[in-house]
């Protein structure tokens, strides 16, 4: 550049390093912050109520897939100790679960609900990781839910432990998918036939996400759907951790 | 009319945020980065930049050291439009005045970023 004083020599890598899975995550999310952009313009300008729903389901996709490519990049932090964990109150982020993901399950004619509970106890998380368990269980269980069977956030205490669990009533799971998801900590190879939509992605950040907060996530298999739980400590063992 | 320039090295995104601009009444260049940006600056300073982080080459902190080896051009608001995010305090010394997350921004957010810039 002409006429250029000397600049303080800037170190690219100091500022912008990141590890290879980050950085292809990060390559993924900004055409799908694009998409989102030219989604939204759409929905603003179209005419008919078809295409107002095309472009609705274009932002609420590419929004949604942008969430998980983000959490590729929470579970690749998780080492660096990024994520302090501190008394939550689990019904207060089910119900911002539940505001958030609302739009989504509407366009999917279906509902999600956060069970009541008289009194929840507080649990030792980290807000944004537990926001993004109970997300990605809920996201899951979308496309296994009836239309006249609302996806439930639901609280328990479960010895000594609270659990935050993610009810839906759909195909099970079988047995031998789990122990394969628990077992190898990778996602599955191929999808379940009776879930064709799981590609188990969202599930296996939401077990990394639990164990950085010395919780672990389950499943509790229904003969009409299944439970997918994070299980955490109440608050008042926070001096134990 | 405003005078804006938009440095993104996504032609589409460029493309969206000049129309967005324009529609607001603004005068709009653009740049795919931050050597054609500081070409254009040279030539007739903006009054507002709305600058990418991540360019080809010489990226947006380049970009940013540069204009604050000059006086006049230091002073420059800078609006940062990223899906990195960043933190608007580390980069206030730099002159850029607030922080667009692409992720998650409206149209009307990146509006009010360059009209709350240029007051």
């Amino acid at each position: 550049m002409e006429g250029a004083k000397q600049t303080q020599a800037v170190s690219v890598d100091e500022l912008f390093y990141m590890p290879s899975v980050v950085v292809a995550a990060h390559e993924m999310k900004s055409p799908l912050a694009l998409i989102r952009q030219l989604a939204l313009d759409l929905e603003a300008s179209v005419q008919t109520a078809e295409q107002q729903q095309l472009s609705r389901r274009v932002r609420l996709m590419s929004e949604q897939t942008m969430q998980l490519v983000a959490d590729i990049t929470r579970a690749q932090r998780l080492e660096d100790s990024l994520f302090a964990c501190e008394p939550i109150n689990p019904r207060a982020v089910c119900e911002e679960v539940a505001h958030e993901l609302s739009p989504l399950f509407r366009e999917h004619r279906r509902q999600l609900a956060v069970q009541p509970r008289r009194h929840t106890p507080l649990v030792v998380a980290n807000r944004d990781l537990l926001k993004r368990i109970l997300v990605n269980f809920a996201t899951n269980a979308l496309h296994y839910s009836a239309e006249n069977e609302p996806v439930a956030l639901q609280t328990s205490m479960h010895a000594g432990k609270i659990r935050v669990a993610v009810r839906d009533r759909g195909p099970q799971i079988p047995r031998a998918v789990w122990r394969s998801l628990a077992a190898t900590q990778q996602p599955l190879p191929q999808p379940d036939s009776r879930r064709p939509q799981s590609s188990s992605l969202g599930l296996h950040l939401s077990k990394q996400f639990a164990e950085a907060m010395s919780g672990r996530v389950g499943l509790v298999r229904h003969a009409d759907g299944a439970s997918f739980f994070v299980e955490l400590l109440p608050s008042t063992q926070l001096s134990l951790l | 009319m405003s005078r804006v320039l938009v440095v993104d090295d996504n032609t589409w995104q460029r493309e969206h945020l000049v129309s967005l601009l324009e529609r607001a009444g603004h005068s709009v260049k653009s740049a795919g980065d931050a050597i054609a940006a500081m070409e254009m600056i040279d030539d007739r300073a903006p009054e507002v930049i709305l600058l990418d982080m991540l360019l080809p080459g010489a990226n947006g902190l380049t970009l940013l050291h540069e204009l604050r080896t000059y006086e006049d051009l230091a002073r420059i608001p800078i609006v940062v439009c990223s899906s990195l995010e960043l933190p608007r305090r580390e980069l206030a010394p730099y002159g850029v005045v607030d922080v667009l997350d692409k992720a998650v921004m409206q149209p009307r957010d990146v509006v009010a970023a360059v009209e709350g810039a240029l007051r």
